[in-house]
């Protein structure tokens, strides 16, 4: 496919504060999930996003998807996706812009995806829900692309008459992805979807993603805290904690030289083949997102914490060529 | 769908003898399309005669054959329940799917009035309307009235089962994929629904039936159409039970007492049937 060169990248997350805001008879609390994010991601790129549970991802990409409903509210930054054709800002544009572009060029596998099919609805009535109206095609024609696109994935063509029930996980995980991306979007948001699996599916279904986004050129956000799942498929992995980002990089280097404490810690939790000594777990828990701690929000937990990380916050900026890390021990300018 | 049916019958005792009944009872209601008399005629036959060969279910104090006449009341009063059970279903569907699904302020101005129509007491509300309305009344405008004020219960039920389908993933994958809200309610949580408002739509027209004789036997409502309730009615107007007319008064009983107990044991066959805990064991697992 001719690839058309795009004036930037495909994604672009500037500053982003999304917040969860609830009031109870006039008690006021906010859960600060996304906390100044800026990121970047390239056409044809994959793009790992790793943290601990509770540490803000979902409510990220959600806020990319543009799936902000109360309590969740935008309170400031922006999300611009460059698509082959056209720009958007997704929480500027117009309602039937940002649902003209949904499916066709940005798709979404759910957290979960394994329940992502209606239970009570054939296969293929999930295919026409989704995924017909926005590729103007006739049903024949449809049916066709449907069943090589299944094909695709190793899957029969009668799993679109069966229900989601009578299929393995492993099968709707990958009914999943095939609805995600059957028409062919360019920019896949993808929350966890090898979570619920066992290794040997996991393994598979993660050369599939990565077959079909090579084949498809798109771009894809990849969620998941199994830190063994980033290394065998992203290009570029950034590391979130308590609703930042904490570092960033190629994946590669990001393994072979964690900056931040908090990632040399995510990456020491890896089992190594010839490994004898008994992990270190990192002591606490990932702060209380309503009332985090001030300065640095590892400083808690981390055990390089000087005096300057209780009392300020360290800027998220670029310390080595295409890293980015926010930390006052390994880069004293972040200030 | 008919395999569905077939095990039903096969494996559901109470579903087979629900559906026998029920057939039994529309056999009877569809009799009246041959009927030789209008249903209005009266001193037609000799009256008072008891069961016999000439006439096998007697006939009245106003000279009606019993057959006929409650083959006519019966097919009324089954189309009053079902004209009830239908319209209330879209009452309850459209307010139960609406104040599920969309939540928020919506679904507090929509409850407070579902709760208002659990609570008002339906009978003194039902006479209110025969003695405004009187000459009006007939029995569709009883149906209206009726469906109005027996949505309620279950419009509740279809809204917490809106609720939680609302916060599967499936359903926000639906809004992702840009569907409307309208075709994510339809397409995606009706279907979802429809077993638990067949089930219920039984138990109202039980409900309905119950009420319309209870109106009837007390003469609030249009006592020229002939339903079973009806029938009642001049049956204590023409002192049946003093004069020992016993047939007058047995024959509907017995008619509408099967027709309860059939919609009874298909509500509660069906009942089962979509009951989650069944349902997993059916398909045999996890599921």
């Amino acid at each position: 496919m001719a690839q058309v060169e795009r004036a930037g990248p495909a994604l672009e997350v500037e500053d982003l504060r999304a917040w969860y805001q609830t009031r109870y008879f006039g008690v006021e609390r906010e859960v600060r999930a996304v906390d100044g994010i800026d990121l970047r991601i390239q056409a044809n790129e994959i793009y790992g996003l790793a943290g601990e549970s509770s540490c803000g991802k979902t409510t990220l990409i959600k806020t990319i998807a543009g799936l902000v409903q109360p309590p969740l509210n935008l309170l400031s930054g922006s999300v611009r996706f460059r698509f082959r054709e056209r720009e958007l800002d997704m929480h500027r544009a117009r309602k039937s812009e940002v649902s003209s572009v949904r499916w066709k060029h940005l798709s979404y596998i759910m957290q979960g995806s394994m329940s992502a099919l209606n239970p009570v609805r054939r296969v293929r009535s999930s295919f026409i829900d989704f995924a017909f109206r926005h590729l103007a095609r006739s049903k024949a024609e449809f049916d066709d692309l449907v069943i090589r696109h299944l094909d695709r994935l190793h899957l029969e063509p009668s799993v679109l008459d069966a229900f989601p029930h009578e299929l393995s996980g492993g099968m709707r995980q990958r009914v999943a992805i095939a609805l995600a991306t059957v028409c062919r979007p360019e920019f896949i948001i993808a929350d966890e979807p090898t979570t619920a699996l066992d290794v040997v599916v996991q393994k598979r279904v993660l050369g599939l993603i990565r077959e079909i986004q090579r084949e498809m050129g798109s771009s894809l956000l990849f969620v998941t805290h199994d830190m063994a799942v980033h290394a065998n498929l992203t290009d570029r992995l950034g590391i979130m904690y308590a609703g930042r980002l904490v570092e960033e990089g190629p994946t590669e280097a990001v393994f072979r030289e964690p900056l931040h404490p908090y990632t040399s810690h995510l990456i020491d939790s890896l089992p190594r083949i010839g490994d004898s000594k008994s992990k270190q777990g990192l002591g606490g828990a990932p702060p209380n997102l309503a009332d985090p701690p001030a300065g640095c929000r590892f400083h808690p937990r981390c055990p390089l914490a000087i005096d300057r990380c209780r009392v300020e916050q360290p800027a998220f900026v670029e310390a080595a060529p295409n890293r980015r890390v926010a930390c006052f021990v390994v880069n004293p300018e972040a200030g | 769908m008919f395999g569905t049916l077939r095990d039903l019958i096969r494996y559901n005792r109470s579903f087979a003898v629900g559906l026998a009944l029920i057939g039994f009872i529309l056999v009877i209601a569809a009799s009246s399309f041959f009927s030789p008399y209008d249903p209005r005629d009266v001193y037609l036959h000799p009256p008072d005669i008891p069961p016999s060969l000439a006439y096998p279910l007697g006939t009245t104090s106003r000279g009606q054959d019993m057959f006929w006449q409650l083959s006519f009341a019966i097919r009324n009063t089954l189309a009053f329940g079902l004209a009830v059970a239908i319209l209330s279903r879209i009452l309850s569907l459209t307010i139960g799917l609406m104040a599920g699904y969309l939540g928020g302020r919506t679904d507090r101005v929509l409850m407070s009035i579902n709760d208002t129509f659990i609570v008002i007491p339906l009978f003194p509300i039902l006479v209110l309307f025969y003695f405004v309305l009187r000459e009006q009344m007939n029995w569709m405008l009883l149906a209206l009235i009726m469906a109005c004020l027996g949505w309620a219960y279950d419009a509740r039920l279809i809204r917490s089962i809106t609720m939680s389908l609302r916060t599967r993933e499936f359903t926000e994958q639906s809004v992702f994929s840009g569907m409307s809200t309208r075709q994510i309610v339809t397409q995606e949580h009706l279907p979802y629904v429809m077993p638990v408002v067949f089930s219920t739509a039984m138990n109202n027209i039980n409900w309905s039936i119950g009420l319309e004789v209870t109106l009837s036997v007390l003469g609030f409502t249009n006592i020229d159409t002939p339903t079973i309730g009806v029938m009642l009615y001049w049956a204590n107007q023409h002192a049946a039970m003093v004069a020992g007319i016993w047939w007058w008064i047995l024959f509907p009983v017995a008619l509408v007492v099967l027709t309860f107990i059939g919609f009874f044991l298909l509500s509660i066959s069906m009942n089962e049937y979509i009951d989650p805990r069944s349902r997993l064991r059916r398909m045999g697992g996890n599921g």
